[in-house]
């Protein structure tokens, strides 16, 4: 019985070839979508999984209130890890993580390679696989050190690294570190990021005993803890206050200094904290993902639905027959089901190689770098998709088509005249979501555009930023040096150091509390004269600082913003209330120094950073205060200006690793997400589109194959062939608007909720929605005016004698 | 075999009731070769569907070897039809994706016959029609007459004691048509077969031993 179905099924598929390929081609295209986005998903939710105690090890963060405001930090004091190991005896062990900036001089070159300090308890909590060395005691000495492979290979090419030495400037001294470990490379899917690792004793050459052992508004390490088997996260997290609190009573009332535990395997999808090692992802954008994968599928359901809808007839009548021949329902439901899933087994295999092939496209759109590999889930996954893509498609057929009754299908009774209400509904939910995605499409396009295009304040292109890597008189040294050989070059317009550039988006922020009590913050960068001209900074009132001045030393410039917070009219010569001697000497128009994601905060610039951080009770940052030279060129080629500077660069700081960063890429890189998702929306609605009319275009041929002997009629009659060709496809036509009108008002609200991430956007204007309409209306046209236009010109002789 | 008794057909059109058949009343006993004759739209194809349980009058009732068939449960009334009754039709309805040995072997699929078995009964069919030659053949790939004789052959495979002919020639020409009837009369005769066919011409009608003639619903003996 089941081979007979399958001989019937294969002969079915392989007689109706146009229908096969149609469906085939739709329902492949579907999975690959879904394939190469449960690729995406997955690993953004296998986050941190591959530890065997993941669901037992957590990280510290710390929430504290001051002053009516909420800092929440992932980064925590040094001395909080022996305390939770003292105080919670559901605490198995503990391990402080922590990136320190430690040049490393290796045959006479300095790399800036990142180097992490962890505790010796490290390899215990996680699985890191060690190749070489001993996970039990790592770090036989405090100038141990141990390797990633990629670290390896980069300072030690294909040796092993064992026994081997680095020199690392820890604490502004060279210290001499033997390679006691190597390590597989960190995989992607890690919270934890490291190339080089180096135990936590060493922290006495950063920070101070008090730093160490109680500095509890000093944030400075990561802090992992691996909990006892059983033991409830929800109890030890209410413990933690009864021995928090009485440490930091003398600045925190309760409940105003809260160290909490997040399950390690939270931190990569929970984007409400702070950024770690590894910036966490919007959980939203994999829900897109998954959604848009959802609706490809379902697009490519639909059309083998509309298709079967379209084919019953002819069905219908091998039912009657079957039924006649001794058949019963369940078995034909059983053959239906079973085309289906034989379709779909051809589809999945095609997709499956569609998927392969694309899979670096798909990489690169991504950026990130997927395999695809055999594993038990991947095979789950299409063995799912088979089975529900199966069941969902082959419904109609299976469940409508094997009702039908002998006496009816074999005297001719069930005509499907035109598409019937269920065939039409199913066509305008497909072009409803492909509209909604063209709609989405064109918006986050323009959306991009508008960001990278905006006036920013300040000139983006031509400019590069060379960071110093160094820190305090050395970097304003070098950077001194560095200028002065660059701006002999008639390419140089302008060449300028700052603590930040443009190209951070994040510049440290001060908070202090002003003469009327009030808690005040505001960004702050430190800069030379000449920034102000390099950037095309416009003054607005008073001056800029000046070269050589002394008194400048003791003034600041503010932005418009902060001129604005404080109410004043008169800001020239007002020193900011409260806590800092410096006045303020002018007015800078604000400039957007963050992305367009927020608005314009307050800022000030200094020329010296002293007195700011001494009477701040707040500093924090996201990128290390580290000089950064921006240089200002005339335009021309890129790749010369990097050559010259990387020359300039040889001359003055000879043993150091040369960086630079194009400023628009590092601009443009805050809206690396949203142009990613740009692509992958834009890839989506190409695809459903397709998909969407290609059921048309099979659905098309159906109609005009069951309506060729009208068309004859007519044609004798009288009817010219546009008359003909507008009669067939204006049905079609009318269901491509009616989406639009449904689609219309989704798209706006899914729009609308997007553009409000940022504080600079768009608005949604009604020609991307008349665009998009017109687009699907064209496309659909296009697809059924082939049919139409063919047949309308046959020989009415032809279509009348073959009936 | 055959017992109809006041047998009413109707349908509601425009709320009021089309009668179809009226009060037909009908005996056919095992091993009659009858042929039911009648203007277009009298009602000869819906009476053959009753008797062929693939439709239920509005009213009346019928016994089938002693069975009340329209008291059974659906799945006993399937048996009884899978087990006696074989279908022949005017328009042959042979499946098109399947080959003439694969038509004539899917009822036997239906009775759940094992493949061996399965293998044997349709080759005996094959050789004793002389179709052999043609077991590989489509059906677009036959003529008219030899669709309409893997029809009746297929209808024989599950060697049924009745089978119902709708104008089994209505679609062939004289000579084929003639053949058909001489089938259907050697198998009555030699095999003991009860045949019902609708027909439209006297000389097919010939045929048969039995002949009734129906009339807006009615038979007019
Ligand atoms: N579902 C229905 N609703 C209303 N009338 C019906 C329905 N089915 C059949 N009829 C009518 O019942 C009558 C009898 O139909 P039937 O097919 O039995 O006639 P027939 O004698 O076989 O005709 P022919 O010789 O043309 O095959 C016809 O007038 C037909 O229009
Ligand atoms: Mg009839």
């Amino acid at each position: 019985m089941f081979r007979n179905y399958l001989k019937v099924g294969l002969r079915y598929l392989l007689k109706h070839k146009g229908y096969t390929f149609i469906n085939v081609l739709g329902l492949a295209v579907g999975i690959t979508a879904a394939i190469l986005i449960m690729l995406f998903v997955r690993s953004e939710h296998s986050f941190d999984r591959f530890h065997s105690k993941a669901d037992r090890i957590h990280r510290a963060w710390l929430q504290e209130f001051y002053e009516g405001q909420i800092f929440t930090n992932v980064v925590t004091p040094v001395p909080l890890a022996p305390l939770l190991q003292e105080n919670l005896a559901e605490v198995e062990t503990v391990s402080r993580v922590a990136g320190i900036g430690a040049p490393i001089h290796h045959r006479g070159n300095i790399f800036n390679y990142p180097v992490t300090m962890v505790d010796s308890t490290f390899f215990d909590i996680f699985d890191f696989e060690l190749i070489k060395g001993n996970r039990q005691n790592p770090f036989p000495s405090k100038n141990s050190i141990i390797l990633s492979e990629e670290a390896a290979t980069l300072f030690f090419g294909n040796i092993s690294p064992i026994g081997e030495t680095l020199e690392l400037e820890i604490g502004g001294e060279k210290r001499l570190f033997t390679v006691s470990g190597l390590t597989k490379n960190v995989p992607y899917e890690s919270s934890i990021q490291f190339g080089l690792l180096i135990p936590f004793s060493n922290a006495v050459h950063i920070w101070s005993d008090y730093v160490r052992t109680s500095a509890w508004s000093n944030v400075s390490v990561e802090t992992y803890v691996l909990l006892k088997e059983g033991a409830d996260p929800a109890k030890v997290n209410a413990k933690i206050p009864s021995f928090m609190q009485p440490l930091v009573a003398g600045n925190y009332k309760a409940g105003e200094y809260n160290v909490r535990l997040q399950p390690l395997t939270d931190i990569h999808l929970d984007n409400t904290l702070p950024a770690g090692m590894v910036a966490p992802s919007n959980p939203l954008y994999s829900y897109i993902l998954a959604t848009i994968g959802i609706l490809i599928l379902l697009i490519a359901c639909i059309n083998f639905i509309t298709l079967s809808v379209g084919r019953s007839a002819t069905r219908a009548l091998e039912v009657g027959v079957r039924k006649v021949l001794g058949a019963e329902r369940r078995q034909l439901i059983w053959q239906f089901w079973g085309e289906a899933l034989l379709l779909t087994l051809s589809a999945l295999l095609l997709g499956v190689l569609l998927a392969y092939l694309l899979l670096g496209q798909f990489n690169q759109l991504a950026n990130r770098e997927f395999v695809l590999n055999a594993d038990v889930f991947t095979l789950l996954f299409c063995f799912s998709l088979l089975i529900l893509i199966g069941l969902f498609a082959g419904s109609y057929p299976a469940l409508v088509l094997s009702s039908f009754r002998p006496v009816q299908v074999l005297k001719g009774k069930v005509r499907t005249r035109g598409m019937g209400l269920f065939g039409k509904g199913l066509v305008v939910g497909q072009f409803v979501a492909s509209i909604i995605m063209i709609i989405c499409t064109i918006t986050i396009g323009r959306q991009l555009h508008y960001l990278q295009q905006k006036d920013l304040g300040f000139e983006r292109e031509h400019n590069v930023i060379v960071p110093t890597n160094q820190q305090g008189s050395a970097a304003a040294l070098l950077a001194n040096r560095f200028i002065a050989a660059l701006e002999k070059n008639p390419q140089v317009i302008d060449a300028t150091t700052s603590l930040y550039s443009m190209a951070e988006y994040g510049w440290m922020q001060l908070g202090y509390k002003d003469d009327k009590d009030v808690f005040r913050l505001f960004r702050f960068n430190v800069i030379d004269p000449d920034f102000v001209k390099a950037m095309d900074l416009e003054v607005v009132e008073g001056r800029n600082f000046m070269e050589g001045n002394p008194a400048d030393s003791n003034a600041i410039l503010v932005n418009e913003a902060l001129v604005k917070e404080y109410g004043w009219d008169d800001p020239i010569g007002r020193k900011l209330p409260g806590a800092y001697p410096q006045q303020i000497i002018g007015v800078v128009k604000d400039f957007h120094f963050e992305s367009l994601h927020t608005s314009i905060k307050p800022v000030v610039m200094a020329l010296k950073p002293d007195a700011f951080f001494e009477n701040s009770s707040d500093v924090s940052y996201d990128y290390s205060p580290r000089p950064r030279i921006s240089v200002k060129f005339r335009g021309g080629n890129a790749q010369e200006h990097i050559a010259l500077l990387r020359e300039n660069w040889k001359e003055v700081a000879g043993d150091q690793e040369f960086e630079y960063r194009f400023l628009d890429d590092a601009l443009n890189a805050a809206y690396e997400q949203e142009q990613r998702l740009g692509n992958i929306v834009q890839y989506a609605s190409l695809l459903s589109i397709f998909i969407a009319c290609m059921g048309l275009f099979g659905l098309a041929t159906l109609v005009v194959q069951r309506r060729t002997k009208e068309i004859g009629i007519r044609k004798v009659l009288g009817a010219n062939v546009s008359t003909l060709v507008g009669m067939l496809t204006k049905d079609f036509v009318v269901l491509v608007l009616l989406a639009s009108v449904i689609a219309f008002p989704v798209a706006w609200l899914v729009l609308k909720r997007w553009l409000q991430d940022f504080s600079y956007r768009i608005d949604i204007s009604w020609d991307v929605f008349l665009l998009a309409a017109l687009v699907s209306v064209l496309v659909a046209l296009l697809t059924v005016s082939y049919h139409a236009i063919r047949a309308a010109l046959k020989n009415p002789v032809h279509s009348l004698r073959t009936e | 075999m055959i017992q109809l008794q006041n047998i009413f057909k109707w349908y509601n059109t425009a709320n009021r009731p089309t009668f179809i058949l009226k009060d037909v009343s009908l005996t056919i006993d095992e091993g009659a070769f009858l042929s039911i004759m009648g203007p277009s739209g009298s009602g000869k194809t819906t009476l053959l569907n009753i008797m062929g349980m693939l439709d239920q009058p509005s009213e009346g009732s019928y016994h089938f070897m002693g069975q009340d068939v329209f008291n059974l449960k659906e799945k006993q009334r399937k048996e009884l039809y899978k087990q006696y009754i074989g279908f022949v039709f005017q328009a042959y309805h042979l499946l098109d994706e399947l080959t003439v040995y694969e038509n004539i072997e899917t009822p036997l699929l239906y009775q759940g016959v094992k493949s061996a078995e399965r293998k044997a009964m349709v080759g005996d069919m094959l050789d004793r029609f002389r179709i052999v030659g043609k077991k590989d053949l489509f059906p677009s790939q036959l003529s008219g007459g030899q669709q309409q004789l893997v029809g009746v052959v297929r209808a024989l495979i599950s060697k049924p004691k009745l089978i119902l002919a709708d104008e089994p020639t209505g679609n062939l020409n004289s000579t084929q048509g003639e053949e058909i009837m001489q089938l259907f009369q050697q198998l009555n005769k030699e095999e003991g077969v009860t045949i019902v066919q609708v027909t439209h011409s006297e000389k097919n009608a010939a045929f048969g031993n039995r002949i009734i003639q129906l009339l807006d619903g009615q038979v007019q003996d």
